[in-house]
Order: C-alpha cells, then structure tokens, then sequence
C-alpha cells in the first residue's frame, strides 16, 4: 500500500461542498435489543437501558459469547398481520418490522403516491448466515445443487429491500447500499440525492443487520475479547424522509431535518491518509452544509464500540472540528450493540430519541459521525423536534 | 425532472475486466466480433453440477494492472472492480494527479459482493466450526469495500458507494454519479460493477431452472436460460466542459436515468413495472421512445425475462420498436457489473459505428414477435440515442440513456 500523503489532506477534500437539499424527517421505527418502535426506544435510550440478552439458545452452532444485544425472542408475527412471513430470512423480517413502524409513524403519512416511495436499505453484506448456509448446502448436500430455491431471494445482499416494496406496496426507487459501518448516513445521503433530483417523492431509508452465529464470529475474529468491547447486536432502523424544502412549504415541523451531510475514503487507522483527519475535514463540511457552527451543537452521537484504533480515530476526528470543545457525546452503542450497517441510523435515533419528548430541545443541532474500520468515514449534522403531545397518540405537528 | 442545461456528464473512459477481453481494445473488438467468453467452470469445483459453464475471465493479472492496491489485502471482487477502475482512468487518459487533486469518488455496483470470500470461510467452517476459521479475510466480507478499492486503488479522498441492488446495480451507479457530476458535487466519477462466479449463486439459479446447459441465446426460441458470468466494469465520467477542456475522447454523454420497483414478485420479472422505468428514464432524459436508436437489453436469455422485456418494450415503444441485443450472450450474466457491460458495449457501438450483436442465434421466437435482436453479427449503424436495460430480483428496475455528443 502506497501511501499517498502523511499529515495534510489532499486539496480536494477541503473544498466546500455545494449548497445541498435537506432532509426531512418525519417519522420512524426501531426493532431493536433497546426497544421495537420509536416510543419504546426512546424511552429506553433516555433512560439507559441495555439491550443485552441471554442469546445461548438462538443457534445450534456456537457462539463467541452466551450474551449480545440481540432479540431472541423477536417473532415477526407479533408485528405484523398478513402471510408470506414464514419463508424468509431474520433480516427481512427485522426490515419489514421496521419499515412498517416508520409508515406508521410518519406524520403526516408519506403513501399517497405509493409509485414514487421508494426505500433505500444499508446492509454490510445482506443476510450473511442465508448466504453462507446456501453455500454451506453445496459442499454438504448429496449434490451441490441441492439448495432451497424459496431461499434464494434471501441470500442475495437486496433480498430485504425488494421484499419490503412488495409488502408495502412501493413502486419508488428501490436501493440496497452496502456501506457497513456508514450504510446508516449512506442511506441519507443517496435518499438526498434522489429526492432532490425528482427520482421519489418519499423514502423509508434506513438499515437492517441480523445477528447471527457468522456475524459474532467475524466480530470476534476482528476485533478480540476484550472487555471494554460493546456486545454484537442486531436491529432494523428506518427513516421516512422526504425534501424538506417541501414540508416547510407545507408548514410542516418534522422530527428532524438533516441539514448536512459529508463522506470520505482514507486509510484504515494508523495509515495514511489519516481517517481522523479525513473525519474532521468531514465534520468541517457537514457543519458548512448545515450552517451550523460547532458551539450550537447539543450532542455528537458516535459509533464508538470500544475497539481503541477505530474509537481513537472518531474522537480525534470529532475534537480536531469542534476546536476541543466539549460537546454532550452519545455512546448509543454502549446500549444497543455493535449493529455494524445499523449503527448509523441508531445513532441518529438515539438523538430523536432524546429530542421526542424534550421541547427543551427544540430546533437544536447536534451531529452524528462515522468511521470504518477500513478508514471510510461520515458525518451528518441534524436538527431535531419534539413531538408535541404523548406517544402514540398521533398528534400532527 | 427535466435535464438542466447547465452542466452536461459524458463518458470518457472505458474500463472492462471481461470473459471477452481485457482493456477497452479487447473488449469492443470482441464486442464487434461477436467472440464468446464462455468456458467450463474453473473458479471453482463444478464436480456434481450438471450445467457447468461460465463466463470467466481468462489470464486476469491483476497485480499487472495496479498500480496501489496488494492483492492479498483485498477480496475478489474488489479486486475485479479496481482493476476496472484503473483501466478507465488509463483510457481516460486523465493525470493521476489531477484526479487526486479534484473532488472525485466511485460508486460500485454488485449482485454477490464479496461473497466468494464468506463461501470460502464457509467452506473451512465446515470442518474447523466458525470459531477456527483461518481469520486474515474475515475483514473482506463487507460488500463496501468494492468502492473502496475503486477510491484506494486511485488515491480518491471523495465519497464510495456500493450499489448491492444486485443484476442492475450498476446502472444504479451510473445514475448516481451522473447526478453527483450533474449537480456540481464531484469533478469526476469511477461508475461501474463487479461480481465472481461463486458455488451459492450458480446452485441458486440452477435450482431456479434459470441456467442453460451450454451457451446464452437470448429472444432464442429454444433459449435455455443465463450462463453465469463475472468481470469488472467500470466508466470514468466528467463534465463535458471538463472533457473539452483537456481535449479528451468522448464515447457519449450521459443524458440520464430511471429507477422504481415491480413491488410484485422476488424473482419474476413484471411488465409493467418494466415498462414504467423506461418511462422514467426517457422523461429524466428528456427524450420520446421514438429518439431510442437501440435498445441494449437485459436479455438474460431465460424464458420469462426475455418475454417480459419484450412486452415491456412494446409497451412503451409501440410498433416503432428499435433493434435490441444482449450482450450476455457473449459474456454470460455477470450480475452487479452486467449493465456496466451494457453500457460500455453500447457506447463502443455508438462510437465506432456498430449495434452489438445478439450471439448463438438461431430460430425466432414466435413470443416476440417483431423483435429485432442483431443476430449473431454486429451491424453497421450510427445510433444516437441508446436505452441501457439493467433488471434484478427484488424489482429492482434500472435504466440508463446514453446520447452521441452533438
């Protein structure tokens, strides 16, 4: 690997990115270890549960730990009505909980014109136990071909997006991105473009990663035992977002507006380029999009998962933009789980956790960041609302 | 969705790593020729499996073609879509300094990622139990690291985006940084796709009766289905303004794109659907099915796609229907990086004055009646207006529009 520059960034990087639409937010849904549904997790985030749960019995293969932030207990039928669920795999089950939970939140609802919603899905590598047990059938069955057709769909990495337009009906754009770590801003970004470039009217965007025997392993293998480590995780996060220059024509105070958005690709940390450097410029960006300075900022929600070399990068990152200044930090992950493509989206729900009942923080600004462990980093920069009245209670804004 | 007049996107660089040829000089006279990449099955151990060819790419050395990335570090198809990469800057003939210096990205597409790594730790699994798996490739597996290659490969700081919309994904990416280029957010854009062959995927569309036993013959009365494919494509776009003013080659332009779902069925392709992204890809371009020259099709050669396509295409174009050709046929299904392929096919034709041709065919189909599909030998022509068909499992619909620059 050559390395191309060793402190300063390359020039373009530092270049301020064109003036770009925002996002609306106007609901969302969570299936998560923390809590299923916007209201049930934002009073456990703001409350400081942990998901964690006793997962011993979810798999006959073993697992690295006896303990995770998963949901052994999830069954789909418990959420929602209606055949075809049997055959499928967990983290279309997971997607299609959360996508329904985010129409269902939306206010005011995003279907009138179903053949422009589309759903933008972030995954690390779709259903990776579907795929690896599809292959696993052709080195173990009599023949190698003697795999489940009903289970193909599944094992492809766009499985879950395609199955949740069926389900719902949505004829929009239909993207699966496979950004890991950054699917959870990934998501936003491409929905951003599409909206803004007339492609949807609406979008569910967001992500979903199942726990899984291979899964926990990979974290294993990757990243150790050590104790300071966040437990593997699971969940479906989605967003119902729409081009917020519309929903303020209309007079519309969603949950959030996401004002800014930046990415970069440097190096995995230690090398150079320097991802925490490249975060920061990001960071830079992202606060010039949204207008924001950095002393307006209430909150950095981090992806911080207790593994030092990448949480070192993020934290260096986020103190080189904000110039040292102490900012309120989300550690949501501490909560949830390392949920690798659902991360960033949890992230960002953990603010709207905090924002759903609190009016104290209406219309503040807060930030959310990003970093892989192959040095790809993000950062986006939110505005977020309360909801006026009681959960569940339907209140237009 | 009108186009904006202010800042046109055009293709000036061509990268394909294909069972064809490698290099944008192999690959459009194989194009031109109508030379077949299909071979047996040697990526992996086809023993048991009775339909066993595909197209592989033949004499790939990667380690000839990059110039930053080590191999080792780097799953299979990041590799297929780097290389790619590489060539499309090198026929772009753009500075590598420059392209460093300015705001630039990638945007991959791909149906299987890196699945060929998850298949061979699941493979040890079997044995050593998931615990004791060999782990140096563990960190591969993510399907991000496709983009990643592309923008490490080149020394690119912008964003990367993988596109895992599988069989049409690589027009998804096209799309994309057309518009990042359009909207003035990036100077320049790596766009393309990468797949391997893997056991999952080939027993997967076998049991689907989906592969054909020895060659692809799309809109083929006897028709058997796809060959499985794989390969790296990738496209190197820029503002024409950009283009002009360093005096570069220019294959098209981008004129743009349509994206919905069939939100009807998993597998089967939908009419309707079908039809309706071609409709938005021609309003987004700003152009009437009657400005479409040549179609360049999805065209898998199964039964029900090459049936649907077909009415989709009637459909919309009534009996004024273009002439409209697989490229499969020659280079067999290469999933994400397919309507990559199509693409650069397209553009080759559109530049060197000939429609791809449809190989291996034999006996019209009477279900497509009317249809036109370049049989066998490519056909002397100047189109101007070319349609890029890219369809997937989920409904994922993709259709690019490509224009000779005027």
């Amino acid at each position: 690997m050559t390395a191309t520059t060793t402190g300063a960034l390359p020039v373009a990087a530092a270049r301020p990115a064109p003036a770009a639409v925002p996002l609306a937010v106007l609901g969302w849904g969570v299936v998560s270890s923390s809590g299923i549904g916007a209201d049930a997790f934002a009073e456990a985030i703001v409350a400081g549960r942990s998901g964690l749960a006793d997962v011993g019995d979810m798999f006959p293969e073993p697992l690295p730990d006896e303990r995770a932030c998963a949901m052994p207990g999830f069954n789909v039928k418990d959420h929602l009505k209606g055949k075809g669920t049997r055959h499928l795999d967990r983290a279309t089950k997971l997607a299609l909980v959360g996508t329904d939970l985010a129409l269902a939140d939306a206010r005011p609802a995003i279907e009138d014109d179903p053949g422009m919603v589309g759903i933008v899905l972030g995954t690390t590598a779709g259903s990776v136990k579907t795929t690896s047990d599809y292959s696993r059938d052709t080195f173990v069955q009599d023949k190698p071909y003697l795999v489940d057709p009903i289970m193909f769909p599944s094992a492809t990495i766009n499985g879950s997006a395609g199955r949740c337009a069926i389900w719902h009906k949505l004829g929009g754009v239909n993207a699966t991105i496979a950004g890991g770590q950054l699917s959870g801003l990934q998501v936003l970004r491409y929905g951003r473009m599409v909206l803004g470039r007339g492609h949807a009217d609406a979008l569910l965007a967001g992500a979903v990663e199942e726990f899984s025997p291979q899964m926990a392993w990979a974290a294993r293998h990757l990243y150790g035992d050590g104790p300071e480590r966040v437990p593997v995780g699971e969940a479906a996060v989605v967003f119902a977002v729409r081009d917020a220059r519309r929903t303020r024509e209309a007079g519309i105070r969603p949950d959030a507006e996401v004002l800014g958005m930046a990415f970069g690709t440097y190096a995995p940390p230690g090398e150079a380029p320097d991802p925490g450097l490249g975060l920061a410029e990001c960071i830079g960006r992202a606060l010039r999009q949204a207008e924001v300075e950095p002393g307006e900022l209430w909150a950095v929600s981090t992806g911080e998962r207790g593994v030092a070399r990448l949480d070192q990068v993020e934290r260096r990152g986020v103190q080189t933009a904000l110039g040292g200044r102490a900012v309120r930090s989300l550690r949501v992950k501490s909560l949830v789980g390392e949920c690798h493509s659902a991360s960033g989206g949890l992230q960002l729900a953990a603010l709207l956790a905090h924002h759903r009942h609190d009016p104290a923080l209406d219309g503040r600004a807060s930030l959310v960041t990003s970093v892989s462990a192959d040095g790809a980093v993000g950062a986006a920069v939110v505005r977020g609302w309360s909801r006026p009245h009681s959960p569940q209670n339907g209140a237009e804004a | 969705m009108t186009r904006a007049s202010t800042r046109r996107v055009v293709v000036t660089g061509l990268g394909p790593v294909s069972s064809i040829g490698i290099g944008i000089a192999d690959f459009a006279a194989g194009i031109r020729a109508g030379r077949s990449g299909i071979s047996p099955i040697s990526g992996f151990d086809s023993t048991g499996f009775p339909h066993f060819m595909a197209g592989e790419v033949q004499g790939f050395e990667p380690k000839r073609i990059l110039r930053r990335l080590t191999v080792d570090d780097w799953g299979p198809a990041g590799v297929l879509a780097a290389c790619a990469a590489r060539l499309a800057v090198q026929d772009a003939g753009i500075a590598p300094e420059v392209l460093e210096a300015a705001p630039a990205g990638s945007a991959m597409g791909t149906t299987g990622g890196e699945s060929k790594v998850t298949e061979l730790l699941t493979e040890e699994a079997i044995t050593t139990g998931w615990g004791g798996i060999t782990p140096d490739t563990v960190g591969h597996i993510p399907a991000s690291r496709l983009a990643y290659a592309v923008n490490r490969e080149l020394g690119l700081t912008g964003e990367a985006l993988t596109f895992s919309t599988a069989c049409s994904a690589s027009n998804y990416a096209i799309g994309y940084a057309y518009d990042l280029i359009q909207s003035g957010e990036q100077e320049y854009m790596i766009a393309g796709g990468a797949d391997t062959i893997a056991r999952w995927s080939h027993a997967g569309f076998f049991r689907l009766g989906a592969i054909a036993a020895e060659r692809c013959a799309p809109f083929d009365r006897d028709r058997g289905g796809i060959i499985t494919g794989e390969g790296g494509a990738a496209l190197f776009l820029e503002s024409l303004d950009s283009a002009r003013a360093r005096g570069a080659r220019i294959y098209g332009e981008v004129l743009g794109y349509g994206l919905n779902c069939d939100a009807n069925h998993m597998v089967a392709p939908h009419p309707p659907g079908i039809a309706e992204c071609m409709r938005r890809a021609h309003r987004n371009a700003g152009i009437s099915p009657a400005d479409v020259d040549y179609i360049c099709a999805h065209g898998t050669g199964t039964p029900a796609n090459d049936v649907a396509e077909w009415q989709a295409v009637t459909e919309v174009f009534g009996d004024r229907t273009p002439p409209i050709s697989s490229v499969k046929s020659m280079l067999g299904h290469t999933m994400g990086a397919a309507s990559g392929f199509g693409a650069m096919a397209a553009l080759v034709g559109m530049t060197e004055g000939f429609l791809p041709p449809t190989v291996n065919h034999a006996n019209p189909d009477p279900l497509l009646e009317g249809l036109d599909p370049v049989p066998n030998r490519a056909r002397p022509a100047e189109p101007r207006i070319v349609q890029n068909n890219g369809f997937a499992f989920g409904g994922n619909n993709a259709i690019t529009i490509f224009g000779r620059l005027t």
